[in-house]
């Protein structure tokens, strides 16, 4: 059973911007990384998947109930963290995410005894008790997720779950979202414009750019080793380049990288011995991977000759 | 699954090492739309009192409520004291003599339960879960009629059960006052209703709290004045229908068409027109402002 299934998907504001564009995908449950840049159309799919919009056309599945016809049913296993503030400053984190709790159908002792637990879980302690206004920026993202999860959701939807995050509050919150969809196993897609991100904690990419999809594929898949080695130094990297050939690899200057192919471990000790001789300053040795940044790269430049 | 199972692993945190009962899930019953219905219903309600909130958003509904309850005391209490002396009060007369109070707390309190989930975007949160918009809509509604039922209903039984004590016959008085409860709960409902739905509509569609007070203040004043104004300077049909502008009027006729009686003096009694006629004009009102609050939320992004 797919988890979340669409077919020719369109949703268009007004007569002018088209946000989704006969978007058509499958996905296995995991944990989805949903990436495009801003204006791509990843938080109109998020809602129409939680039937907060509707379709301009096309039809959308998720947990094999209908989006356009089974609404709530669909919504009573989903959790979903919006993009924007959406709480309201004058409750504490406790009641607000209990309250939820039972918005989303929990009996209230349950609620409650769910509500204790999550905020544990998100890392709020003692605060939790203190009205919602006064939290930093980092607390309120995490009261965010608490109460996408309170209801322990099969589907959890998080729009920019990292949303005006410094470095550390970042780090913590991919954590965070690591572990529900690992540990607690929930189903969960993460949509980000941060390639880095989906990166870290994702097992599987969708990446859509003006409605349109552009991949749908395992992480693992974008980010296998290319088998070239990077070889970067102080100085010297043309010649160094030059010896490499002379020893007979295959190997070009990029700046102060050499790229060195390597179908087998034979050129590692040819590279160490050579620098050597040369007498250079090797500053980094690596295995290069392709990175998701190749993706859109790639794409562009089809774009263009389009 | 494995997640169902509680792994205790000691974890490092700033707060010292604390026993991580890992993730449970949960497989109690959901109990779907009703029953979001009924929290959000019962949640809002005791919002409108500032239950559960800082003392600051107590102030207003309960301050407006003690005001609504004094004056009813007050005569209670002097009529406990002088037998037989007659109380200004009644049934008939004391919502609309309190009117101020009911239409301060309607534009203070229907912004509360709607215009802050608005600003605050928390609808986009109510509407991702099984609740439907019109739910939330009649949710909201609902707890404003309820509180402002409430409110009225309150000093009317103050009078109810002073007149029972200042009675000699205590048992008779009880027997005497069985015949006034339609009145006693009716008048309160017909306030209430027409009230919290125009309220709900006004606030509804805008997430400025004080835009949506001075709005319904507005309202409440400007129908009155220029209610009063033509009925005083219109001549012949106009001063006739004048009257009607203003909700309170309508509400007052409809209470007396339905559960009780002229207000001697008041402009219902003074317009000289068949009662049905209010009772009529204040369930159109109603329904419109009704629709009105359900149109804004079908319209409304989340």
């Amino acid at each position: 059973m797919p988890l979340i299934s669409t077919s020719s998907l369109t949703k268009r504001y007004g007569s002018s911007v088209t946000a989704l564009d006969g978007l058509t995908l499958d996905v296995e449950p995991g944990i989805i990384g949903l990436v495009g840049a801003n204006g791509a159309g990843k938080s109109t799919l998020l809602k129409i998947l939680l039937g907060l919009l509707e379709p301009t056309s096309g039809s959308a599945t998720v947990m094999d109930m209908d989006v356009a016809t089974q609404g709530p049913e669909i919504r009573q296993y989903v959790g979903y963290l919006p993009e924007h503030d959406c709480l309201p400053p004058d409750v504490s984190a406790t009641e607000f995410v209990s309250h939820m709790g039972r918005m989303a159908g929990l009996p209230p002792a349950a609620a409650r005894e769910r509500t204790a637990e999550v905020l544990r879980h998100v890392g709020l302690y003692e605060e939790r008790y203190r009205p919602i206004g006064g939290y930093s920026t980092g607390m309120k993202q995490r009261v965010k997720l608490a109460q996408a999860i309170v209801h322990d959701p099969k589907l959890l939807l998080l729009d920019e779950p990292t949303n005006g995050l410094d470095p550390a509050g970042r780090d913590e919150m991919l954590d965070l979202v690591h572990r529900t969809g690992t540990e607690f196993g929930i189903a969960t897609v993460v949509a980000s414009h941060l390639l880095g991100e989906i990166e870290r904690v994702c097992t599987y990419l969708l990446a859509i750019d003006a409605g349109k999809l552009l991949q749908s594929a395992p992480i693992s898949s974008f980010v296998e080793r290319t088998g070239t080695l990077g070889v970067e130094v102080e100085d010297g990297a043309d010649a160094l380049a030059e010896r490499l050939v002379a020893a007979g690899l295959t190997a070009v200057a990029d700046g102060r990288n050499v790229l060195v192919d390597c179908p087998d471990e034979r050129p590692y000790d040819i590279v160490r011995d050579v620098i050597d001789e040369m007498g250079l300053a090797l500053t980094r040795l690596e295995q290069r991977r392709h990175r998701l940044e190749d993706l859109f790269r790639v794409e562009g430049r089809t774009d263009d000759a389009a | 699954m494995t997640r169902r199972e509680a792994a205790v692993v000691p974890r490092e945190s700033a707060t010292g090492a604390i026993y991580d009962l890992g993730y449970r899930g949960y497989d109690g019953p959901r109990l779907g739309r009703r029953a979001a219905f009924a929290t959000l219903f019962w949640a809002s309600l005791r919002a409108a009192f500032g239950l559960g909130r800082s003392g600051r958003s107590k102030v207003v509904p309960w301050g407006l409520s003690a005001i609504m309850i004094v004056p009813a005391a007050v005569a209670g209490a002097i009529q406990a004291l002088a037998p037989g002396g007659l109380s200004p009060f009644n049934y008939d007369n004391y919502l609309w003599d309190l009117q101020p109070i009911l239409a301060l707390f309607v534009a203070a309190q229907a912004p509360e339960l709607v215009s802050s989930d608005q600003r605050n975007h928390v609808l986009s949160l109510y509407f991702s879960h099984a609740l439907a918009r019109s739910d939330y809509a009649l949710a909201k509604f609902g707890a404003m009629a309820a509180a402002l039922f409430m409110l009225a209903l309150a000093p009317l039984l103050v009078i109810l059960l002073a007149s029972i004590l200042a009675s000699p016959d205590v048992a008779g008085a009880v027997g005497d006052q069985l015949g006034n409860l339609p009145q006693i709960i009716g008048s309160p409902l017909i306030y209430a209703v027409p009230l919290a739905a125009l309220g709900m509509a006004i606030a509804s569609f805008t997430p400025r709290r004080a835009y949506a007070t001075g709005a319904i203040i507005a309202v409440f004043l400007v129908s009155a004045a220029v209610g009063g104004i033509l009925s005083e300077a219109g001549r012949g049909r106009l001063s006739l229908v004048a009257p009607l502008i203003n909700p309170f009027v309508l509400l007052d006729g409809t209470r007396n068409w339905l559960v009780g009686n002229s207000i001697p003096d008041s402009p219902v009694s003074r317009a000289d027109l068949t009662l049905p006629v209010f009772g009529v004009l204040t369930a159109a009102v109603t329904l419109i402002a009704i629709g009105a609050v359900l149109w804004r939320y079908r319209r409304i992004a989340a």
